[in-house]
């Protein structure tokens, strides 16, 4: 409707100057030229005045149609973006908290392990890192693998090995999302890397499901509100409650608590050279630093005689008498 | 293990730059085999810098102990974080997001017809802000 007022209102002021301005033009030509026929005037302004009309039309018949954005992304669906926590590990020279990634491995395998797999951690990374070779061999044979195949051609099973990989909960992802109402819980090796926000972003969406959602929040059925999930119903409910996990070494197992350590743990499955990587930083550091106190030495030696030297011009001596002139 | 095992074994063990070794039962087999095979000079150049490890990590994990327990308020687990955050949310500093959503979930129980997830979001954003270094400090 507004368009469409406007358009009236331009088209009515554009009549009446074109009106005006030809008038005047059509006036000095006929008094110029005399009784020359005038190519009927008044129909050339009338197609002038509606082409334009129907221009200024299109153009605010468009703008109507297409021109405002469709600005569909509420901070809902964005998702709360995670607070930025002062992760030690994350220090440019500070490594992984070994302590920490055992005990977010416990939290991983009483907790997390029923649904999310760590497909891509063989139980042999664990060894030296959070677990004595004789616990990850235990371990390893808790479970059962396949064996190649005997001389029948049939494949037996055996108990794990160091070698292999932490085994799965689910045969598949379709056995996945049948068990979870039809949502995939996601691989965890690489998580912290495979999220916006990584560390902090998962930290956050486990220790973030509030009480109830807030007011007027629509969460749709098997969701639960977790505001740091984009579009905030998230599949998987709150896992993580005060005193769920035992610690071996008698630390006070609250939701923050587990909740770091299993995330320090998983950023240690994501990036398990990152120890190594700093340690390597640090020394290509240092060989730059002593490769650049030697530059500046050699420097100084190579350009001792050139900085040391002395121009001196000496004049000949012509004579006694006067200068020569050229 | 022939005898250049234990011999490496020994200059390992007493070297001060030795690798600590993640095997643990690994290490009573080597004493036994120097037991048997070396002379006996060489059994507490092995066995010292062992034990003085042990000590260490021993008198590090007492002092950790000691921490936690006076955070730990006798067995009724308090999660850090949201006993911070609950502190932030009343805090001055989030205030401002608080009223807002309070008056938010007024109206919708009045029969308005908005979410206040916008309004949860900035509270919540404001309290963990505020609340991050306290719970970091309150955690291992």
């Amino acid at each position: 409707m507004l368009a469409r007022s406007c358009l009236r209102s331009t088209r009515t002021f554009a009549g009446a100057k074109n009106g005006a301005i030809n008038f005047t033009k059509r006036a000095a030509s006929s008094s110029s030229s005399g009784s020359t026929a005038p190519a009927q005037p008044v129909m050339l302004n009338i197609a002038a005045v509606a082409s334009t009309a129907v221009a200024i039309g299109s153009i605010a018949w468009y703008y109507h149609l297409y021109g405002p954005t469709a600005n569909a992304m509420t901070p809902a669906e964005e998702g709360l973006h995670p607070t930025k926590y002062p992760w030690v590990h994350q220090q440019a020279l500070k490594t992984f908290d070994h302590q920490a990634l055992r005990r977010g491995f416990q939290v991983y395998r009483e907790v997390c392990a029923s649904c999310h797999s760590l497909s891509r951690v063989p139980y042999r990374a664990l060894v030296g890192v959070l677990l004595t070779v004789d616990e990850a061999k235990a371990l390893a044979e808790e479970n059962e693998y396949d064996t190649e195949p005997n001389d029948e051609g049939e494949i037996e099973k055996r108990p794990g090995k160091l070698s292999d990989y932490l085994p799965a909960p689910y045969k598949n992802d379709e056995a996945a999302r049948a068990a979870n109402n039809g949502a995939l819980p996601p691989d965890l090796s690489l998580i912290t890397k495979a999220r916006h926000g990584g560390c902090d972003y998962i930290f956050s969406l486990l220790t973030g499901y509030p009480e109830e959602p807030p007011a007027g929040a629509q969460v749709g059925a098997g969701l639960n509100f977790n505001p740091y999930f984009p579009g905030t119903g998230i599949a998987m409910a709150r896992v993580l409650y005060d005193g769920l996990v035992e610690y071996e070494d008698e630390t006070p197992a609250s939701t923050s608590q587990m909740a770091k350590d299993v995330v320090e743990f998983l950023n240690w499955a994501a990036e398990p050279e990152m120890d190594d990587r700093k340690r390597m930083g640090f020394k290509v550091l240092t060989v730059t630093t002593v490769l650049f106190a030697l530059s500046v030495w050699v420097k100084r030696y190579k350009w001792a005689h050139i900085k040391s030297r002395k121009i001196v011009y000496d004049p000949p001596k012509v004579g006694d008498g006067p200068a020569p002139r050229y | 293990m022939g005898i250049w095992d234990v011999i490496t074994d020994i200059v390992e063990a007493a070297t001060p730059w030795t690798v600590a070794e993640a095997e643990a039962a690994a290490a009573p087999a080597a004493e036994e085999a120097t037991n048997e095979q070396a002379t006996e000079d060489s059994k507490p150049a092995s066995e010292e810098p062992e034990a003085e490890e042990a000590a260490e990590e021993e008198d590090a994990e007492k002092e950790e102990e000691e921490e936690e327990e006076e955070e730990d308020d006798e067995e009724e687990i308090v999660d850090p974080k949201e006993k911070f955050e609950e502190e932030c949310r009343e805090s001055k500093q989030c205030a401002p997001a608080k009223h807002h959503f309070e008056e938010c979930v007024d109206r919708v129980n009045n029969g308005s017809k908005e979410d206040c997830v916008e309004e949860f979001f900035h509270l919540t954003h404001c309290a963990t802000d505020c609340a991050a270094p306290k719970v970091w400090s309150a955690l291992k």
